[in-house]
């Protein structure tokens, strides 16, 4: 293995050098063709598509294998360039108006319109607006939500396209297919667990699958499941221990950055093993209550994408609990591994599974979801149990799959 | 299944409610709907009014005529802009010049959603009534609340409900004692769809229904209950608690603010001191918060479940 190829991110690697290639999302690969191939009888109704859809699900990729397909000049810019109205203005005020200079066709792109600000963009989405209306080339807009209200005037001359996460499946045969590529041979558990894990996210499956695989012959599931934990157990015993027996509220904190561990993993260590060590009923009561509210400052993270808030959920998790008990070990308990982890791997699935069938009672029933779940489907397991004539009649009515039935005559 | 069998497809064919029913049926006759709101609790006849309203005010194709959204599941804002409207803006053909919208469990849609219904609702009022259906009208908006009729219906007198009983059984030929039908009234608190699944339920088992057939499937039907989970945190196993809340959750699907209301329901009727069920459900109030707010269900549930144990304890010491 050559250091020269190695360190080159896989995602940069095997990025879709065809529209084709792009993971999932036919239809808005269909729709983006159709849209192209409009502009060949001169200028469309909509001048600009607008592609919109969570991060990682290949907005960006999908733009430039198509730019790639057709042979196109692309005329890029994304949240790092500045996008004033001036700017915008240079950037692609003329490049809309005229043809290349070299006979290529030619295709603007605006990405990372999310990144687009009021003040340091001053009149650039006014002035996006202008040459969408009027531009003689096509136009590709990117951004994470289409909806958001400072694009309302924009989103009237484009047409929307969107991209939804490609299903763990089709994540799946991408990652089969580099590993394929990278000559590795790679168990379907375990490609399955990263998939799952990046939640449609294409890029960060990549990423995880790079960061698991690369340089190996063979990739287990074992490899991957116990991710941080199967190489780091001693490791996480340790961290756990100092938090649990702290000396002091300090240590209990300096604690998470002895180890290398991700805090996520921590936290459900911290939760599983919380009363195998704290009996009494006060302290138990307190300290999950400190893991609580540590859980909603995680909370507080995601939403406000403002990591200084980590520091919060550290304090609690950690000194929190520390302080909560009285330190006092009752003899040698060995720490246990996470159960939420080790279980959300199977349930996804039936939840998946769950959703749908519940999904489908909810329509015939006229109820949501969730209350078919709560409030049918408990009396359906019964009677899918203990009466396989009625069981059928309603199978049929609800149009449920084998696998569905099978699921619901299930003991729980 | 019986709940939709049995469902009345007629304003006529409806059970009590009379008063309501004596108002749709105005509608009918003057072929003229206003905006509404259907308010109460489960099973107590709302979504039948509704389909039953369309029925009768545009007759057997009536479903050409109308949509039924679930709020539940489609709260966001972009299906009020995008199918709402595509639905309320067009005229239907035919005498009645509207179409009916039943908008159901929608005192769960987004303040957001709301606003932009109101507007909808304004917009095309000449093309599209809407039937906003809640549990508690009180979650709708103020400005949409004044652009409706309000209807509230209230559970169904136990005669009725009985007769209901009594009528499907007939109708599916099945014998049902009457220690069997005092079984399913205590069972189903007054909630229609819930009577009818235990009947069907019980009827399941091929055998005549007593007491006994109706408390063993509902039993069966919901194995480990939130009560049993609370009480065996009451009694100082948080290890067990946790692993039963495991089960409601992986097992059979309940979400956190599923189990979080069930809990709260439950707390008043624990037999612990009158202090520790407003202790208690002031903590499943905040509990309850965090959900909504996006917090882990297990972990904060968890947490719930600990200051059950910690309760229990003080109990026990006469604290």
């Amino acid at each position: 293995m050559s250091s020269g190829t190695t360190f080159i991110p896989w995602i940069r690697k095997y990025k879709p050098k065809s529209l084709s290639e792009v993971v999932g999302n036919e239809e808005a690969k269909r729709k983006i063709i159709e849209w192209i191939r409009s502009w060949e009888k001169g200028a469309p109704g909509k001048r600009a598509i607008f592609i919109y859809g969570p991060p990682g699900v290949g907005k960006t990729a999908a733009v430039e294998a198509l730019a790639n397909d057709l042979n196109m000049e692309v005329i890029e810019s994304d949240a790092s360039t500045y996008r004033t109205e001036e700017a915008v203005k240079r950037f692609a005020g003329r490049a809309s108006q005229y043809g290349s200079l070299f006979g290529m066709k030619r295709l603007i792109v605006f990405d990372e319109l999310d990144g687009i600000t009021g003040s340091a963009d001053h009149g650039g989405l006014r002035e996006i607006t202008e040459i969408v209306k009027s531009s003689r080339v096509p136009v590709i807009l990117i951004a994470n939500d289409a909806y958001d209200p400072r694009f309302a005037v924009l989103r009237n001359y484009c047409l929307l396209i969107e991209f939804k996460k490609p299903s763990k499946s089709e994540v799946m045969r991408h990652l089969a297919k580099i590993c394929a590529k990278e000559g590795i041979n790679a168990d379907e558990a375990a490609l399955k667990f990263i998939a799952e894990r990046s939640g449609g996210d294409v890029r960060s499956a990549v990423t995880d699958l790079q960061a698991l695989a690369q340089g190996k012959t063979r990739l287990t599931y074992e490899d991957v499941a116990w991710l941080a934990p199967r190489d780091r157990k001693e490791e996480i015993f340790n961290v756990l221990r100092m938090i649990f027996y702290a000396k002091d509220a300090s240590s209990a904190k300096t604690a998470v950055n002895m180890a290398d561990v991700d805090l996520d993993m921590l936290f459900e260590w911290i939760y599983e093993n919380i009363p195998y060590h704290i009996k009494n009923p006060h302290e138990l009561a307190n300290a999950m209550d400190m893991l609580a509210k540590s859980d909603v400052y995680r909370r507080r993270v995601k939403e406000t994408q403002d990591w200084t808030f980590l520091r919060y959920v550290i304090d609690l998790m950690t000194a929190g609990v520390a302080s909560s008990w009285s330190r006092k070990s009752a003899g040698w308990t060995p720490f246990k591994f996470p159960e939420r982890i080790k279980k959300a791997s199977i349930s996804k699935e039936e939840r998946m599974l769950l959703s749908e069938i519940s999904r489908r009672i909810g329509k015939k029933c006229h109820l949501s979801s969730s209350r078919a779940v709560r409030e049918v489907l408990p009396y359906l397991r019964v009677i899918f149990q203990s009466n396989p004539e009625m069981a059928k009649e309603i199978a049929r009515w609800l149009d449920l799959t084998d696998e569905m039935v099978a699921y619901i005559s299930r003991e729980q | 299944m019986w709940t939709e069998k049995y469902r009345p497809r007629t304003l006529d064919e409806i059970v009590d409610q009379e008063e309501i029913v004596s108002r749709l049926k105005s509608f009918v006759k003057a072929k003229n709907v206003p905006h509404c709101i259907f308010a109460g609790p489960p099973g107590t006849g709302k979504t039948t009014a509704a389909l039953c309203l369309a029925h009768d005010l545009y007759g057997e194709n009536y479903r050409e005529y109308i949509m039924e959204l679930n709020a539940s599941d489609e709260r966001g804002i972009n299906v009020v802009r995008e199918t709402v409207k595509t639905f309320a803006r067009t005229k239907p053909m035919g005498e009645v010049t509207f179409k009916i919208l039943i908008l159901d469990e929608a005192d769960n849609m987004t303040e957001d959603a709301q606003q932009a219904l109101r507007r909808t609702m304004e917009r095309y009022s000449e093309t599209a009534r809407f039937i906003l259906i809640a549990n508690y009208s009180g979650r709708i908006i103020e400005p949409i609340q004044s652009r409706c009729a309000p209807f509230r219906f209230t559970y169904l007198s136990r005669e009725a409900v009985i007769e209901r009983i009594r009528y499907i059984c007939k109708g599916e030929n099945i014998k049902i004692l009457d220690d069997g039908i005092e079984a399913v009234l205590e069972l189903s608190e007054g909630d229609l769809r819930k009577t009818v699944n235990i009947l069907q339920t019980a009827a399941s088992l091929g055998k005549p229904i007593n007491a006994e057939v109706v408390y063993s499937v509902v039993g069966r039907a919901n194995p480990y209950d939130v009560r049993e989970m609370m009480l065996t945190a009451l009694n100082g196993d948080f290890i067990a608690a946790r692993s039963k809340l495991k089960e409601l959750t992986q097992k059979y699907g309940l979400t956190g603010i599923d189990i979080i209301k069930q809990i709260h329901n439950e707390i008043f009727r624990l037999n612990v001191p009158d202090k520790w069920k407003v202790k208690l459900a002031d903590i499943a109030g905040e509990v309850d918060y965090r959900l909504i707010q996006g917090a882990t269900d297990e972990v904060q549930l968890s947490a719930m479940l600990a200051k059950l144990v910690e309760a229990g304890y003080e109990i026990k010491r006469g604290l």
